[in-house]
């Protein structure tokens, strides 16, 4: 079965692009399968760059404009079309659901979001994905005309692909498209540093039990004081108490620290899954029947802004000692 | 100047929170029927309007608030594809100041099909409601796929963003939009017609109407739609969907779960630091 998977290199996203896809090419896809990738991009620069990071030895460049999706979509049906592609993967995030939907729509396939893995047999292809707001996984089955895949968030932070060789098969310059664009005046800010809570090695995740914003302010400040990033869960920053961009979890950020410790929230799934990647996880909570108890590697029962408190102190103490 | 026409299309979901360890064990071990998943039992849990839809509706009574300031007029409808589970939600929302309520009717569970809900929605649109600007959150459970808003834009052949946080209408028919993308924080202009998904946005609460605000418009109609109304066949595209769920697996996330012992808290979190997190926090 043939794939082809899509590589937009006209944004600044083209790296994690590669590490999702390249990761998941790896260890997310079985079947007999052979791919190439599309890769799109913008600046005759980046071509080099952009070749390298292509998880398949299979290459097609295509030259594009930023932020016209409308116009990726296009090139991809006539792909579709054409040519005898039943799997198109895309790496997780706005641009590929939006290129994933809108080409199984054009093309009467299937779409899928947020894949966790790919089987492909020989009639049809089973992905799976979390559902229930991380409940559950789901088996899914897709037939129809091409499936039109993106990668689940947890793919994102493999290593970059490091094929030996590629072959570069075509380079086209579709540029010359004369559709009026659809955005105008584009702007790209750079996210505040309290949005980038997915890269964080140490972090403390807040929930509702702290009972306040004040609760909340204390718990902020001892992970300020033990040098650890600060997140919350999504009923916290509902009530306003922290900014959204500290939101952890399925309607938030994925993140993969070292060290997570989790303060007055219950664990559950929907937040749990923005902290599962942790390779260690504390937990302080008053109920010890709470899902986030038997979900941590270790837990205390008790206030969870006492404790947290007491341990800013030590670890900021065992730190002047070093 | 016409009024700008805002639709928010909104949806009920369970409260998942709220389903016990054994509701989600037995969706589980549920058999399949006719090759498709049965799902989990959540109809005896309470229902809460999907927290993205939520801040789609409130978004539109502000951008309705703030165009009134300027002498500018809004007509604000609400849509959602459900069963009568959504009128409470529609009735509340007549009462906050919206003119039209409607809801399609759908007997069948579309959690899994959002190809048929953004039908469902799509045709409702071109049928007659004709806004300048269509809202929704980004995703909604069970399914969390986030592509109903794309494949809506699609098959209206709109322009769409997706996890916007910000919309600012400008003078002409275009909005000024604030969004997360895949490099960051976008500013963008988009002309209207288009779709916008909310996603975490500041404006995310729902405002309460008061009891005169709902007295004044108890009689207000909700329009009740069936599929064969907008011409959807929703029966005929679920059996022809091309993206089926066949079975659901519960998630064993258990780990240690080792337990501090300690007489007050500064004793647990000494035991905590010096038995678990010591070596931890030097390598950090």
């Amino acid at each position: 079965m043939r794939f082809a998977a899509v590589l937009d290199g006209t944004t600044g996203a083209a790296v994690r692009q590669a590490q999702a896809l390249g990761g998941f090419l790896r260890e997310g896809l079985s079947g007999d399968l052979v791919g190439e990738t599309l890769v799109f991009y913008q600046d005759d620069r980046d071509k080099t760059r952009l070749v390298e990071l292509a998880p398949t030895r299979a290459v097609r460049l295509i030259k594009s404009t930023a932020r016209r999706p409308e116009r990726v979509v296009e090139l991809l049906a006539a792909v579709a079309r054409d040519e005898d592609v039943p799997l198109f993967l895309f790496a997780g995030g706005p641009g590929g659901t939006e290129l994933a939907a809108r080409l199984a729509c054009r093309s009467n396939g299937a779409v899928l979001t947020e894949a966790l893995c790919v089987e492909a047999g020989p009639e049809r292809l089973v992905c799976r994905k979390y559902v229930y707001s991380a409940h559950m996984v789901g088996r899914f089955e897709l037939s129809g005309g091409p499936s039109c895949v993106t990668i689940d968030a947890s793919w994102n932070e493999g290593p970059e692909p490091e094929l030996a060789e590629h072959d570069v098969i075509s380079d086209t310059d579709e540029t010359g498209d004369p559709a009026e664009p659809a955005f105008e005046d584009v702007e790209l800010v750079d996210l505040p540093a309290s949005g980038d809570l997915a890269g964080s090695r140490f972090l403390v995740v807040a929930g509702y039990g702290a009972g306040s914003r004040k609760g909340i302010e204390r718990i902020a400040q001892a992970a300020r004081r033990m040098g650890a990033d600060f997140g919350v869960s999504r009923p916290v920053a509902m009530n306003a108490w922290t900014p959204m961009d500290r939101l952890i979890g399925v309607s938030g950020t994925r993140a993969a620290p070292e060290l997570c410790i989790v303060v007055g929230a219950s664990g559950a799934p929907a937040l749990y899954w923005g902290i599962e990647k942790a390779a260690f996880i504390a937990a302080i909570d008053t109920d010890e029947h709470a899902p986030i108890v038997r979900n941590a590697d270790v837990a205390v029962v008790d206030d969870g802004v006492a404790v947290i408190e007491e341990l800013a102190q030590i670890i900021a103490a065992a730190r002047e000692a070093d | 100047m016409s009024a700008l026409r805002i639709l928010v299309s909104f949806k009920v979901t369970p409260d998942f929170e709220a389903l016990r360890d054994a509701d989600w064990l037995a969706g589980a071990a549920a058999e399949a029927a006719h090759g498709a998943a049965p799902g989990v039992e959540t109809r005896y849990v309470r229902r809460v309007l999907n927290c993205f839809d939520e801040s789609a509706l409130e978004m539109a009574l502000r951008l309705s608030d703030a165009r009134a300031e300027c002498g500018l007029a809004t007509d604000l409808g609400a849509l959602s594809v459900g069963g009568r589970e959504t009128e409470p939600y529609l009735k509340t929302l007549l009462a906050l100041g919206y003119e039209r309520a409607a809801r399609v009717e759908s007997e069948a569970a579309l959690d899994f099909a959002p190809a048929v809900t953004a039908s469902a929605i799509a045709s409702f649109v071109r049928q007659g409601d004709d806004p300048d600007l269509l809202l929704l959150g980004w995703r909604s459970g069970p399914g969390d796929s986030g592509a109903v808003p794309f494949l809506v834009a699609e098959a209206l052949g709109w322009s769409c963003l997706t996890q916007v946080l910000e919309v600012e209408p400008l003078p002409d028919d275009r909005v000024r939009v604030a969004c997360l993308a895949d490099d960051g924080l976008l500013r963008v202009t988009l002309r209207l017609p288009c779709v916008l998904a909310v996603g975490n946005a500041v404006v995310s609460q729902l405002r309460v109407p008061t009891l005169t605000d709902r007295l004044a418009r108890k009689h207000a109609r909700i329009d009740v739609l069936l599929g064969a109304d907008l011409g959807v066949d929703i029966a005929g595209e679920l059996r022809h969907a091309t993206c089926v769920p066949t079975e659901f697996e519960t998630i064993d996330r258990a780990r240690r779960g080792v337990i501090v012992d300690g007489a007050t808290p500064a004793a647990k979190a000494r035991a905590l630091f010096a038995a678990h997190l010591r070596d931890l926090v030097e390598k950090l």
